[in-house]
């Protein structure tokens, strides 16, 4: 009565069963093995379980399995490790893109008639699980990325932006090594979006950001500090290789012709460059220093580069 | 003291209970291993939930860590969460006798969590006519920051957990690992009947 319970029970279970001797034979599975496998049971049962699945990792498996004899342990293997074990086919081969069913097995030690010792494998389906899990992964990882990206120009926002700065900061005094700041801000932006609108406006920064881009080395960090304000780290560079950069920014955005509703923009912009000194003492205090030095550089006429002034201790 | 709290005796018991199981299991885990396999006397704590967060932040050098579900007869139950240091994972492969490269560093750690919670845990329901089934291990975390962020996340359902400290020392694969057993209120109530019987049986 119970066997015949447990029988039709294990044929309609959705998780696969399938019974091992100590060799390695299959003696039994289920009807969700069956079926999902595609094989007959004249080419299954009394078979060894590497001829049978030949995509199994033959070692691995071996010894994984000689700790369920040895210790008379249950064991495991997780989707998450080992995507699958079995080559078996899913229920959502047109709404996921696995191939294979993503499995979660677990082995086991059971007593067979007479006190034989098996090993009992099951098989769970968890390409569902492995499918959403594997998206909301993707999700956070764009979350992640959208939460350190300014939206309209697609440089670092001022948030991450800063969050850099402070360990570049940290680093460079650390280990006494160059670390080069260089602000700058669009010159005349307020006539920029009165003559042209603000659609007109958001290009400039857009073309700004893109040219300068094209000018960074990797490993300078740019972001948008402020409304038309841009900033760059320059880890590992001495004043005169940031001035050189700066000079260079300057020049390039200049020449550049921004084309909007059949109109050519040109824009300029004056730029702050500062290195870190022995007086600094938080990354605030480089930052200030090169903000005095696009000030400075605004006063002086616009489009143009100017450089902080070294403190001079008394 | 509350209920929960186990009194003299029963602490001594399941000291004992656990001395006995661990001396079992690292037998079972020599042979297994193929290796000698030395054990210092595991020291047990409880620590109360809400002092978990602080009793494990001592160990700052841990970086992974496995949780198992363990659920036996008699409402004896809770979770198994073993604790690596990083500095010991390079040769575990080698020691669970596996191929290099034939399993990455998070297979190998749930792989050995596995074995040494079980084993642990089978010899010692054993000694109190239980027996134990176990959910699949899983790996909380690969780093400690979120480790502790994990576990703050976690609505917690139990009120005592007991820490029970191992030190596996391995001939030539040194390592140590923490295995904490967080067991929840009922589960406790039900261990300290179990205690009381074994008491009363001496």
């Amino acid at each position: 009565m119970l066997d015949a319970l447990s029988k039709n029970i294990s044929d309609q279970l959705n998780t696969g069963i399938l019974i091992l001797d100590h060799d390695f034979n299959i003696l039994m599975w289920n009807r969700f093995l069956k079926v999902h496998a595609n094989k007959s049971d004249k080419d299954v049962i009394g078979n060894s379980i590497f001829k049978v699945f030949p995509e199994l990792p033959r070692k691995w498996f071996e010894r994984k399995l000689s700790s369920v004899i040895q210790l008379k342990n249950q064991s495991f293997c997780s989707w998450e490790q080992r995507h699958h074990l079995f080559e078996l086919s899913h229920s959502r081969p047109i709404t996921t893109d696995s191939d294979f069913m993503a499995q979660n097995c677990t082995f086991m030690p059971i007593e067979g008639e007479n006190g034989a010792e098996r090993i009992c494998i099951l098989i769970e389906d968890v390409t569902d699980v492995c499918h959403y899990q594997t998206q909301l992964t993707k999700v956070l990882q764009e979350l992640a990325l959208a939460n350190r990206i300014d939206g309209l120009t697609q440089t670092f926002n001022r948030k991450h932006w800063e969050e850099c700065l402070a360990s570049e900061f940290s680093r460079a005094v650390r280990y006494k090594q160059d670390l080069a700041l260089i602000m700058l801000d669009l010159d005349e932006f307020k006539v920029l979006n009165d003559t042209y609108g603000h659609q007109g406006g958001d290009i400039a920064l857009i073309e700004t950001a893109k040219s300068i881009n094209e000018l960074l080395r990797m490993g300078d960090l740019f972001g948008r500090y402020g409304g038309e304000e841009f900033a760059i780290i320059l880890p590992n560079t001495d004043l005169a290789g940031a001035e050189e950069v700066a000079e260079r920014i300057r020049i390039d955005i200049a020449n550049n012709i921004i084309e909007f509703q059949e109109q050519n923009i040109t824009v300029t912009v004056s730029i702050g460059v500062a290195v870190v000194n022995e007086q600094d003492l938080r990354y605030e205090d480089l930052i200030s220093h090169a903000d005095i030095a696009l000030y400075q550089a605004k006063k002086l006429g616009r489009n143009r580069v100017c450089i902080a002034k070294k403190k001079v201790v008394a | 003291m509350n209920a929960f709290d186990l009194t003299e005796d029963q602490q001594d018991c399941l000291q004992e209970l656990i001395n006995v199981a661990m001396g079992q299991a690292s037998d079972q885990l020599a042979r297994y291993l193929d290796t000698f396999v030395y054990l210092k006397v595991p020291s047990i704590e409880q620590v109360r939930a809400e002092h978990l967060f602080d009793s494990l932040n001592e160990d700052l050098a841990a970086t992974a860590i496995v949780s198992q579900g363990f659920f036996g007869y008699e409402g004896i139950r809770g979770e198994a969460l073993l604790m690596y240091e990083p500095q010991d994972s390079h040769r575990l492969a080698d020691l669970l006798g596996y191929e290099a490269g034939e399993l990455t560093f998070d297979e190998q750690i749930i792989d050995l969590s596995s074995i040494l919670t079980t084993t642990f845990l089978n010899v010692f329901a054993n000694q109190i006519d239980n027996q134990m089934s176990y959910s699949a291990p899983r790996l909380l975390s690969g780093s400690l920051g979120s480790v502790n962020k994990h576990l703050q996340q976690q609505a917690f359902n139990w009120d005592l957990a007991l820490k029970v400290r191992i030190s596996y020392q391995v001939t030539d694969y040194s390592f140590n690992c923490d295995m904490v057993l967080l067991i929840p209120e009922e589960a406790i109530i039900n261990i300290k009947t179990v205690i009381d019987r074994i008491l009363a049986e001496f």
